[in-house]
């Protein structure tokens, strides 16, 4: 018999629609679940340490604290917990400073409908998980 | 009869979350997704919705152009425009360019719903910002406003804007030319006509250009603080 693999998510972004997609996206997998949402950084550390999930789905850009800030702290509050950003900053560099706050995994808000589901499973299971997009048209010019 | 609307946003999980709170709403059904400007044209004109929910900031064709060409389709269309920011010059060229509702993305789950249900009942929606700018005679300071400006955006062509958007996006002539339907030697005298219009002098010049106008949108700034030990509460 195979085994389902039961996920606990707490989804972090200031946009309630984009916490909305992202829900109908992971609730759709049999066995994860998304325990809680909040919508800021100080909001997530609050139900991280309340609601014990596997994973945490978190934005970069958000008030009162940002992702990286909540990442840090996290780090250091609830070792456990695998954490994996969901930005719209495409770039190499943000994705290496959310490597080094201690996330496991990022992926890029315009992809997220083809990398997220991947990106949960791997992460929950202590594998890394990174994918880009950007083509800099700055310097392609 | 369901009211049939059609949402267009290049995020695919925005789209997933605006389907999941029209769809609540009895009666409602999204009849399309469209992930830029030109295929929610298309769609539109296959389709034709009750109401079309546009995002400014998508690629190939944004959403203020994509309004303007759709009401020449169909003087008629009922469009909300999405946007993640409500400055005087984004409100007032929302409201030039035709639309009748205009919701800021962080809003979407609470004036979304109103915003329809207002084009449904043929009223207007805007944000409580937009009307205290209406209200304080905003147009009319605005159009005053413009006669002073130096020539900007007005000054190029709808085909220009198009060109300009794509350009700021780093697609080549050629790649252009191939959305478009043109020829590159025609994309290219465009190209040549925008620049001196504008006074620019490079590629670089024209990102800066369209991004400070609007014509394409990059992500807002990070608001990173230097200590990461920043107090929680």
């Amino acid at each position: 018999m195979k085994r389902v693999m039961a996920i606990r998510i707490l989804l972090v972004d200031d946009h309630p629609v984009v916490r909305q997609g992202l829900k109908t996206l992971l609730e759709g997998q049999f066995g994860w679940e998304v325990v809680g949402e909040a919508s800021d950084g100080v909001e997530a550390l609050d139900m991280a340490s309340s609601l014990h999930p596997d994973v945490m789905v978190l934005d970069v850009t958000m008030p009162k604290m940002n992702g990286l800030e909540t990442c840090r702290l996290l780090r250091r509050s609830t070792p456990g917990l695998e954490i994996l950003f969901v930005t719209q900053h495409d770039s190499p560099q943000m994705m290496r400073e959310a490597l080094d706050a201690g996330a496991r995994g990022y992926v890029v808000k315009s992809n997220a409908a083809r990398d997220l589901l991947e990106a949960v499973k791997a992460v929950s299971q202590h594998r890394a998980f990174t994918a880009l997009t950007r083509r800099d048209t700055l310097e392609s010019s | 009869m369901k009211l049939r609307i059609l949402l267009a946003d290049d995020h695919e999980i925005v789209r997933r979350g605006l389907c999941a709170l029209l769809q609540k709403h009895e009666g409602w059904e999204v009849c399309g997704e469209a992930a830029d400007g030109r295929e929610a044209l298309e769609m539109a004109k296959q389709l034709a919705p009750d109401v079309i929910i546009l995002d400014i900031g998508m690629p190939n064709l944004n959403g203020l152009a994509t309004t303007r060409q759709m009401l020449q389709q169909d003087p008629n269309a009922k469009i909300i425009v999405l946007t993640i920011t409500d400055s005087d010059q984004v409100i007032r060229e929302a409201l030039n360019a035709g639309a009748r509702g205009f919701v800021l993305k962080s809003d979407a789950a609470r004036d979304l719903v109103s915003a329809v249900e207002a084009l449904q009942d043929k009223r207007m929606f805007f944000t409580p910002r937009v009307n205290d700018l209406m209200l304080t005679g905003f147009l009319e300071k605005g159009r005053a406003i413009s006669t002073r400006e130096p020539p900007s955006l007005p000054t190029l062509t709808a085909r220009e804007r198009e060109i300009t958007q794509l350009l700021a996006e780093g697609k080549s002539s050629k790649e252009a030319a191939a959305l478009l339907n043109l020829s590159t030697k025609t994309v290219e005298t465009h190209r040549s006509n925008i620049m001196r219009k504008l006074s620019l002098h490079s590629i670089r010049d024209l990102v800066v250009y369209a991004i400070k106008n609007h014509i394409i949108q990059i992500d807002r700034p990070l608001e990173v603080k230097d200590t990461p030990e920043s107090p929680v509460a």
